[in-house]
């Protein structure tokens, strides 16, 4: 049944813009990250925003949101959005903004 | 919406007739990047990425929503796809912050943003006009402009509306909504509320309504009384606060708006829940309701807010007050293929306000994008909602939720854990609601 879906809902979306699975595959972080752009600039980049995010290290951001979690200190907000990801979501939101430019 | 679709194609034919248009319908120029007659010139700067994608994709509505799904749509997509935003006004005024208006802390013209930098800097086509027709069979939008009807193709539609109202009894005329502003749409009302505010005399009262939930902004009413109660203090010694909330309780943000109005400004704002407003009588200055009729030296009623009515002519308003059914993975309407509906005017689990507008727009980007590389949606999308309230005039707190996909209900649900509040408003909000404020404007029109 599910997989009847898949096909159906492929098929159309591939009919509307007569392409075929083209496009290059964004960074499989990068819609996760869009949640980070509002209050740290878009990609991570931005003057005057809350701290900049783009080329930092992937370990280093991993590494605080991580801790952030761990500690769940109340009235935090960034503990509140650290809390609302799944460890492995951390990491690829933390690979993402490694591989933007400072 | 057969009928629907008549009225609106009927209204039309009404309308280029006032206008004395011309019946000839311009067809939109092919050729996406030159100068059309009426839209602002879109030269791409950026540099954009080379993903392979085609495709038109028309943006009506050039809010939160609107303008973050047309940047991302381009700065993702790349220049193969083709973006038009579509909006009646030159810029937007920005309801984030407008209730500092009211005080005088912030200026109007702080909270105007312009589309420049979405054509400059992403080649986003801007037409300033207003969506007249729809063929959603065709995939075709007629939109009249100054300059005439331009017609725009598109594989793809999103609108981004925002909110309309629903009038209560008492305010069927311009002149008498204009003696109990909303303000609830930033702009004109915002002046117009800010300068009854400034009328009201020392020991005087200010009257304001919230409407039943969903509603635009869900702290927002709550930080208006803090703000209005603040201001007051200062100028208008004696004055009071009557805040009538159509619902059962504070709907957001409930421990640091009930401190606020049993501690911080204890004495200035009575608050009083289920008071949903049955009439209002601007003769006598009097919002009757509910919990029985109070007069105040000015007037807020902020009404039942409801679907645009251009969602319900094109065959999109079919949730519950006129709002938009739409899956959430990609924002496509549960009523008609092809259209998007983000922001405020869709029907979703999440709040109805601009930091999580500009999110949805960023999914809904995502999807399209896939969609049209032939590929499915992003089936775990997450978004979230934050704002920074002014508690008084030199303080705020913070909100802020974060929402997952849950296949089971295909609805976006809060995280466990993932939602909360400030412990207390603080001076350091204060100065980070400014850094938000910047940074999200920025992330949205920049």
């Amino acid at each position: 049944m599910k997989r009847t879906i898949v096909i159906t809902l492929a098929a159309l979306g591939a009919a509307a813009a007569s392409a075929q699975q083209t496009g290059t595959p964004p960074h499989p972080g990068r819609l996760l990250a869009s949640n980070c752009f509002q209050c740290h600039g878009t990609d991570g980049r931005g003057d005057g925003t809350f701290e900049r995010l783009a080329g930092k290290s992937a370990s280093e951001i991993y590494g605080e949101l991580r801790e952030m979690k761990a500690e769940n200190k109340r009235g935090e907000i960034m503990t509140i959005h650290a809390l609302g990801y799944t460890d492995a979501q951390l990491r690829s939101i933390a690979d993402y903004f490694s591989k933007q430019k400072r | 919406m057969t009928n629907n679709r008549r009225q609106f194609i009927s209204r039309l034919a009404a309308m280029l007739a006032a206008a004395g248009l011309p019946p000839a319908v311009l067809a939109d120029d092919d050729d996406h990047e030159s100068a059309s007659s009426s839209g602002t010139t879109a030269t791409s700067t950026a540099a954009l990425p080379s993903t392979g994608l085609s495709g038109r994709v028309v943006v009506v509505g050039g809010g939160m929503a609107g303008a973050s799904v047309a940047k991302f749509l381009r700065l993702w997509g790349g220049a193969g796809v083709q973006v038009t935003l579509v909006e009646r006004a030159p810029r937007y005024t920005s309801n984030i912050l407008s209730n500092l208006v009211l005080t005088d802390t912030v200026a109007m013209t702080s909270l105007a943003f312009d589309y420049g930098r979405l054509a400059s800097t992403y080649g986003v086509k801007v037409v300033q006009g207003e969506a007249v027709g729809a063929d959603p069979i065709a995939r075709r939008l007629t939109v009249a402009t100054a300059s005439g009807l331009q017609v725009l193709d598109y594989d793809r539609l999103v609108v981004a509306p925002g909110i309309d109202f629903a009038w209560p009894a008492g305010l069927e005329t311009p002149e008498a909504r204009s003696l109990a502003p909303h303000a609830w749409q930033a702009g004109p009302q915002t002046l117009l509320l800010r300068d009854q505010i400034r009328a009201i005399p020392a020991g005087g009262t200010f009257v304001m309504t919230i409407p039943p939930t969903p509603y635009r902004c869900p702290p927002g009413p709550y930080e208006r009384a803090c703000v209005v109660a603040d201001w007051l203090k200062r100028n208008r010694p004696g004055a009071r606060v009557v805040v009538l909330d159509a619902n059962a309780g504070i709907t957001a943000e409930r421990e640091n708006f009930t401190r606020a109005f049993e501690v911080t400004h204890a004495g200035v704002i009575t608050y009083v829940p289920n008071a949903p407003v049955t009439s209002v009588d601007t003769a006598t200055r009097t919002v009757h309701t509910a919990m029985g009729p109070f007069r105040g030296d000015a007037l807020n009623v902020i009404p039942t807010n409801v679907g645009p009515r251009l969602l319900a002519d094109i065959g999109v308003g079919n949730a519950a007050r006129g709002f938009a059914g739409v899956d959430v993975l990609s924002y496509e309407s549960t009523a008609m293929g092809g259209i998007h509906v983000i922001g405020d005017a869709s029907a979703t689990t999440q709040p109805k306000a601009g930091h999580i507008g500009n999110q949805e727009g960023k999914v809904c980007a995502d999807a399209i994008l896939r969609l049209l590389g032939g590929n499915l949606p992003d089936p775990s999308p997450v978004t979230n909602s934050s704002c920074y309230s002014p508690i008084t005039l030199s303080t705020a707190s913070w909100l802020t939720a974060v929402f997952a996909y849950d296949p089971a209900t295909g609805t976006m649900k809060t995280v466990p854990g993932a939602s909360g509040e400030a412990l207390a408003a603080s001076k350091d909000h204060y100065e980070d609601m400014f850094v938000w404020f910047r940074t999200l404007m920025r992330d949205t029109f920049a």
